[in-house]
């Protein structure tokens, strides 16, 4: 017996929100990314975390998956980034408005 | 003892992740990302995932980190202007803080009225041998699928980082 | 004679109207006008051959049923008894006169297939009126008479007065049409159904306090269409059509139809002596009214009019005192004479090169002496000279006036008697302004074409001796028109009333004559007086209509149009269109292109979700 389920849940929601204000308030492009990082490993953690209260596998091949996929967005986003770095000469999130109505 | 453990790690990371969101410098903020990712690895080693523990800190901290690393480094952002000069100030982050806290008190309430998540974590132990079973079994199928997706994903990566074509040249193509 | 045939009497017409309104533009010039004079010829001697059909009760046949619902039962009938067949008779044989000398009359005009395509519709439309068996088809041909007046009326649109004329007659016998619709309407709620036949037989049936509305209804109708007052301003003004079209429609025809209604619905006219006591002070009115106003016109052609809007009065004056045969007398004989004197004006007009204004005619007895006598055969009846057709008719409904007894009667009578003094005095105004003194005008004369004069001498004879269609026993007469018309006089007035009334009518007749002959014999000019100006302009009924009725009515919609089509419906309709835009441009400001903000949506998506589940889970 470890810990009660509801704290491991308690810490990733906690790691979640950390995320989650990470994309809202900061500017830089890099930091936001950082902060979608954040977010999927807490979700990592849920998962690893169900699979041991059930003490099934599955949880964790999901886990897998879960880091290879994330791997691939990561590099995809970052080579956006450069290409935008290139286009606009700045990772100021607030110079791409194109989309202002 | 275990879950001392878990919590004094629990607290290593919320703290990494607190101090990796706010700095203004972005290599910074990657060094302290590690520092969490570790915490979290023991924490899975902990959960009884020794596997995915390693993953975490091979792919995530060692490949996802690194190359977050090579595009800052990349991205030759010159000191004078580099965006977050002054980084978001009290004024900006007030209402996310806010919003945040709201959230987690929503959280921990729909935690609170469910009855099933008072259960204690069980202590267990997958071996990488049962784990290796499980994904190329059952599993099989994704991990080719996954592994397309890992093509695509360079594809991709190349494509949009590619050097800039000639026509964005002021000479113009012959 | 087949009763079937009686249906051609309507059909011919309506064929060569149809066919020229089609194709007549098409068709070569020389073809248009004998289509047209055919067809309305041909019903002329169908309606000789079936007079047999007409005796006593007449004929009645049913072509096939046009309405058919809810109680309604509407055919397409005609009923050929004899006073719709005399009618038809007089309407046809007319047409067929008036049609040629319109051949003659409009043979430079460039739109000869409109023209005559009109012109057989309106006889379609008007022998529809006479030989309906039911209120609906009459009530059908009522309104296309008014139409087809309508069309040639402003036949010559491109001036805008004419159009102007056009429309002025075609609202105000609208006006009376409404009061026909309303009375139509509640004999067919009243009784069930629209045929005359069924109608008349069955007025005693009525409840007493409805039978005078009714018949003030139908008298509001048959004033529109007739010209009596109040609606009678459009007469004058309907001169502004081709001379044939004042011939047929003004003279013979349309005008008479308010006299046919109240003579087909007279068993229920009849019943109501409110009503008939209007009917005859509206008729005497009017013909003193029109009579005073002749005698101040200068235009030719008004003089005509006016005088036809008078002597109608008389026909509605016969018909208030119950003397469907002195009205139906005066019908037949006015309009032979009637449409004599339009068609000679339209020659004279020709002859005086195409001006209007008898101030500006004169001697034109030596220009065209055979016109001269025709015209006099026509101003001589009209005026009512001894032993004339129209002497008689005239004569016949003063008769019967006095011979009522009452002290309305004997008002009216009187009024009676002195229109004819008046009416005597302005003809030979009209006569001697004409046709002696020297020509006053400036314009060489147009030759004349021999339709526009040998189309005349039949109805010159036809009003000459008119007389003897009612011939009274007085001068040996047996007095045909009574007896075929199924209502002969069962008393004979007093010989000394006779004689009496006679003598003062001649009477009358030189007292007309007489200042006539004194001041217009030898003519040089007349000096411009208020009293002058006040009948020229027909007692200013116009400016009173237009102070009274058009000026609100002018008003009321130009209040509708701004401040209730421009401010009401489009502001509401523009006002939300406006405010869809504004409120649009307030949404616009959520498209703020920034990313973050876009982010915090789905923060406070997550929100809602998780506050949703706490709800679910809290209840």
């Amino acid at each position: 017996m470890i810990v009660p389920f509801q704290h491991l849940l308690i810490l990733a929601s906690l790691l979640f929100l950390l995320g989650l204000m990470a994309v809202l308030v900061r500017r830089n492009l890099i930091m936001i990314l950082i902060g979608v990082e954040v977010m999927l490993n807490a979700a990592g953690l849920v998962l690893v975390g169900a699979s041991a209260l059930w003490q099934q596998l599955d949880g964790q091949v999901i886990v897998i998956f879960l880091m290879a996929l994330t791997s691939a967005e990561v590099s995809i986003s970052l080579a956006m980034v450069v290409y935008l770095n290139r286009r606009k000469k700045t990772i100021d999130i607030r110079a791409f408005d194109e989309l202002r109505g | 003892m275990a879950s001392w453990l878990f919590y004094i790690l629990g607290t290593v990371a919320v703290v990494a992740t607190a101090m990796a969101v706010t700095r203004r410098n972005p290599v910074h903020a990657v060094i302290y990302l590690v520092n969490s990712f570790f915490a979290l690895a023991l924490i899975f080693y902990l959960l009884g995932a020794p596997l995915v523990a390693a993953w975490e800190v091979i792919i995530y901290a060692g490949a996802i980190m690194v190359l977050f690393l090579f595009i800052i480094m990349m991205l030759e952002l010159s000191p004078g202007e580099e965006a977050d000069r002054q980084g978001p100030g009290p004024l900006q982050w007030l209402p996310v803080l806010l919003l945040g806290g709201v959230l987690l008190v929503c959280i921990l309430l729909l935690l609170q009225l469910d009855p099933a998540s008072g259960q204690e974590l069980p202590r267990w132990y997958a071996s990488p041998r049962d784990f290796g079973y499980a994904l190329f079994h059952k599993y099989a199928l994704a991990v080719e699928v996954v592994s397309f997706q890992l093509l695509f994903a360079a594809v991709g990566a190349f494509y949009v980082g590619r050097a800039a074509s000639r026509k964005e040249q002021p000479g113009g193509e012959q | 004679m087949d009763s079937r045939l009686l249906f051609l009497l309507i059909l011919l017409p309506l064929a060569g109207g149809v066919v020229n309104a089609c194709v007549g533009c098409r068709l070569p010039r020389k073809l248009v006008a004998p289509l047209a004079i055919g067809t309305v010829l041909g019903s002329f001697i169908l309606s000789l051959s079936c007079w047999s059909l007409a005796a006593g009760s007449g004929t009645q046949v049913t072509l096939f049923p046009w309405l058919s619902s809810a109680g309604l039962q509407a055919d397409i009938g005609l009923l050929f008894d004899p006073l719709s067949a005399s009618m038809c008779l007089m309407v046809t044989g007319v047409a067929s006169l008036i049609h040629i000398y319109a051949a003659g009359y409009m043979a430079h005009d460039e739109n000869p297939a409109r023209f005559f395509a009109l012109l057989n519709l309106f006889v379609f439309a008007m022998l529809c009126i006479i030989l309906a068996d039911n209120l609906l088809l009459l009530f059908l041909g009522w309104e296309g008479v008014g139409f087809c007046s309508y069309g040639l009326i402003g036949f010559w649109y491109e001036k805008p007065e004419n159009a102007l004329a056009g429309r002025k007659a075609f609202i105000v016998t609208r006006i009376g049409d409404l009061f026909f619709t309303i009375a139509l309407l509640w004999l067919f709620s009243l009784f069930g159904t629209v045929e005359i036949t069924a109608i008349n037989q069955r007025v005693l049936e009525l409840d007493p306090g409805v039978i005078t509305p009714l018949v003030l209804l139908l008298l509001g109708g048959a004033c529109g269409k007739s010209a009596q007052m109040p609606l009678m301003t459009w007469l004058p003004d309907a001169m502004a059509g081709p001379t044939p079209v004042s011939a047929l429609i003004h003279a013979a025809t349309m005008v008479t139809a308010g006299v046919y209604l109240l003579c087909r619905m007279f068993p229920l006219v009849s019943l109501s002596a409110t009503g008939m006591a209007v009917i005859a002070c509206v008729g005497a009115f009017t013909a003193l009214y029109a009579a005073s106003c002749a005698v101040a016109q200068r235009e030719i052609k008004r003089v005509l009019a006016y005088s036809t809007m008078s002597q109608i009065g008389y026909m509605f004056l016969a018909v208030g005192v119950g003397s469907v045969t002195a009205a139906i007398n005066h019908l037949l004989v006015h309009a032979f004479f009637k449409a004599l004197l339009f068609m000679g004006a339209g020659a004279l007009i020709h002859l005086a090169g195409d001006e209007n204004d008898i101030y500006k005619m004169g001697g034109l007895r030596k220009k065209n002496p055979l016109l001269f006598g025709l015209f006099l055969v026509g101003i001589l009846c009209l005026a009512g000279a001894p032993f004339s057709g129209g002497f008689f008719s005239k004569d016949a409904i003063l008769l019967a006036a006095f011979s009522r007894g009452d002290g309305l009667a004997a008002c009216l009578w009187g009024v009676g008697v002195f229109t004819a003094g008046l009416t005597s005095f302005y003809s030979f105004r009209l006569l001697y302004l004409v046709f002696f003194g020297e020509y006053r005008g400036e314009h060489a004369g147009h030759k004349l074409s021999p339709l526009l004069i040998w189309t005349l001498p039949p109805l010159a004879l036809l009003g000459l001796f008119g007389g003897l269609l009612n011939l009274p026993h007085l001068y040996g007469g047996h007095e045909m028109l009574s007896h075929w018309l199924g209502s002969p006089s069962t008393t004979e007035p007093p010989f000394v009333t006779e004689i009496g009334l006679l003598v003062l009518m001649s009477l009358f007749f030189i007292a007309g004559w007489l200042p006539a002959h004194l001041l217009y014999r030898n003519f040089t000019g007349e000096k411009d007086a208020p009293w002058r100006r006040f009948l020229l302009q027909g007692w200013r009924f116009d400016a009173l209509y237009e102070q009274l009725i058009l000026r609100p009515y002018r008003f009321i919609a130009q209040f509708c149009w701004i401040a209730g089509d421009r401010g009401l419906i489009d502001g509401v309709v523009e006002g939300i269109g406006r405010t869809m835009l504004h409120w649009g441009g307030y949404i616009r400001l959520l498209a703020t292109g920034q990313i973050s903000f876009y982010l915090q949506g789905f923060a406070w998506g997550l929100l809602l979700m998780l506050g949703w589940l706490l709800l679910k889970a809290a209840v």
